[in-house]
């Protein structure tokens, strides 16, 4: 459905996406994740014809986003990142005002309208201005005019970006229920966003792919390594970290000293061997208290933060 | 077309859901008029001559600070707000975006030269008013604002602040007004500026000619304001 083929963009001389390849299939929602300025942005502005690649080539159902922009216009529903909107307009005049745009008429514009006031719930605000509406209801809003023409393919540019824990779930839903028949992209740095949502995800860092695959097979292929969460009382952080570095099964990952003096610790520890009991005599001989000891598996986290780090 | 007037409405909406549109139409209106009238070395009654020049040349200079206000907010707004970039990336090219929006100010600009014609309306009851020369005038005037409002939305297409797009477009129109100054003499330059100075073939239709030349040059100014500011949008495709 998308094919995106080795694609760059120049930026001055700063390359803002180097060489990028991926695919997305009819139906699939493919969550797009990165670091702030990682290219998630810029490659979304190619998909969507607001820029051309620099090299490289991109097709949306065959169509070239160059060569046959319009047509390729008219497939995808785009959210810009922020939800750019008219802040001066009512809803409905707002919505009007895109499917004329669109061209969408007649009768067809009547069941358009009433279809996304349905999906995105906006009955109660469709009689205000936009100005009025709340960060959640812009957002619905921005949903409503990338869905009006019924478009094949949507891109949502961190849709849930500066929404409360309530509306992020909302909207969420609202994404995996419009991916039930569409090909979504959606960026975010949330990381269970993606879980959540996502068949596949892609993760991409200073312009390049650093990841793609489902989450599933993102966190297998850091395996061979299990995690270990710690809290200590009474432990002095730099003989912490120079102690642990007389074992060798263990890698520290992050060592942070809490406002009340108590150590918390992320430990990555080789799988197959479990290193609690000589912790456990290390803290005994330190007299250091252990408060917390608890490993854990990979997350979706853990790829993202070892990959872009 | 469609797409064109679908811009275009959008556009009247803004214009007038504020006071942007009274404002702009009010203030042209009541000033002009008053210089008209009341203003100057020869005001309309004391000189006691059934002629409505004065409109037109005070209303040219007005205009000149009245017309990039109505169009710095065209682009220059739609940047700042990043709006532009859910509209650039919809099914419509970049120069029906900059006509839709243009075709706007048009509209509003001849709401204003509507608002003029209580002048020549009321003279003619009183003094014996040349028709054809108001007629030529008129056109004359349209053209002049029509080419001051492309000039100014080019000037809102190059930035993302409406102030900087007010000023730019001030001193760009005042540059092509003034332009005649520029040179003195009657070499091949000072010829040059002249004819590439709106005064100059401004000056004409309030003789009552209508010059294909005249017609031509403002037109012509127009057209590459009008492709200037589409190529300015165009231009984030080539950053």
């Amino acid at each position: 459905m998308i094919d995106v083929r080795g694609v760059t963009k120049t930026y001055g001389t700063v390359d803002a996406v180097k060489d990028v390849s991926f695919t997305v299939e009819q139906g699939e929602i493919l969550g797009f994740l990165g670091p702030n300025g990682a290219g998630k942005t810029t490659t979304m502005k190619m998909i969507t014809c607001y820029m051309p690649p620099t090299s490289g080539s991109i097709t949306v159902d065959g169509l070239d986003v160059v060569a046959d922009s319009m047509g390729v216009r008219q497939k995808i529903g785009y959210l810009p990142e922020s939800t750019p909107l008219y802040e001066e307009m009512g809803v409905r005049d707002y919505l009007n005002f895109i499917a004329d745009v669109r061209k969408i008429k007649g009768s067809t514009r009547t069941q358009a309208m009433e279809r996304v006031i349905q999906v995105c719930g906006l009955r109660q605000v469709i009689h205000k201005d936009i100005h009025e509406l709340s960060k959640g209801f812009r957002q619905r809003v921005g949903l409503a005019q990338a869905i009006i023409h019924d478009p094949e393919i949507l891109v949502l540019d961190e849709p849930t970006t500066g929404l409360d824990p309530n509306q992020i779930i909302e909207i969420r839903n609202l994404i995996r229920e419009l991916g039930e028949s569409k090909t979504v992209i959606f960026s975010t740095h949330i990381m269970q966003e993606v879980q959540a949502t996502s068949d596949r995800v892609l993760i991409i860092d200073q312009g390049k792919i650093a990841a793609y695959g489902t989450a599933e097979e993102l966190k297998a292929s850091i395996a061979g390594q299990t995690h270990l969460d710690m809290v200590l009382r009474h432990a002095d952080k730099s003989e912490f970290i120079e102690s642990l570095g007389t074992m060798s099964a263990i890698h520290l990952d992050d060592v942070i000293l809490q406002k009340n003096g108590d150590l918390q610790a992320s430990l990555n520890v080789e799988s197959g061997v479990d290193m609690r009991e000589q912790l456990f005599d290390l803290a005994i001989s330190k007299k250091w208290k252990i408060l917390e000891s608890s490993p854990s598996a990979f997350t979706l986290e853990d790829v993202f933060r070892k990959l872009t780090n | 077309m469609t797409e064109i007037l679908a811009i275009y409405r959008k556009e009247m909406k803004t214009y007038f859901n504020s006071p942007i549109a009274f404002i702009v139409i009010s203030s042209f209106l009541v000033i002009t008029n008053w210089l008209f009238f009341d203003y100057g070395d020869y005001p309309f009654f004391a000189i006691n001559i059934a002629d409505i020049r004065g409109i037109f040349d005070y209303g040219a200079i007005v205009l000149l600070f009245i017309a990039p206000a109505i169009s710095m907010r065209l682009i220059a707004e739609e940047k700042h707000k990043d709006t532009l970039e859910l509209l650039v990336t919809m099914p419509i090219t970049d120069m029906q975006i900059i006509m839709g929006k243009y075709l706007s100010t048009l509209v509003i600009f001849a709401i204003i030269l509507a608002g003029t014609l209580v002048a020549p309306i009321s003279i003619s009851f009183v003094g014996d008013l040349d028709t054809g020369i108001v007629i030529s005038s008129y056109i004359g005037f349209f053209l002049l604002g029509a080419t001051y409002l492309a000039i100014g939305l080019a000037a809102s297409s190059f930035t993302r602040n409406q102030i900087i797009a007010y000023i730019m477009g001030i001193v760009s129109i005042a540059v092509f007004f003034l332009m005649n100054g520029m040179a003195n003499g009657s070499g091949m330059i000072a010829t040059l500026f002249e004819h590439l100075s709106v005064r100059f073939h401004y000056q004409n239709f309030f003789r009552g000619v209508l010059d294909t030349r005249d017609l031509l040059y403002f037109i012509s100014m127009i057209f590459v304001a009008l492709f200037v500011s589409s190529t300015a949008l165009s231009s984030r495709k080539y950053r």
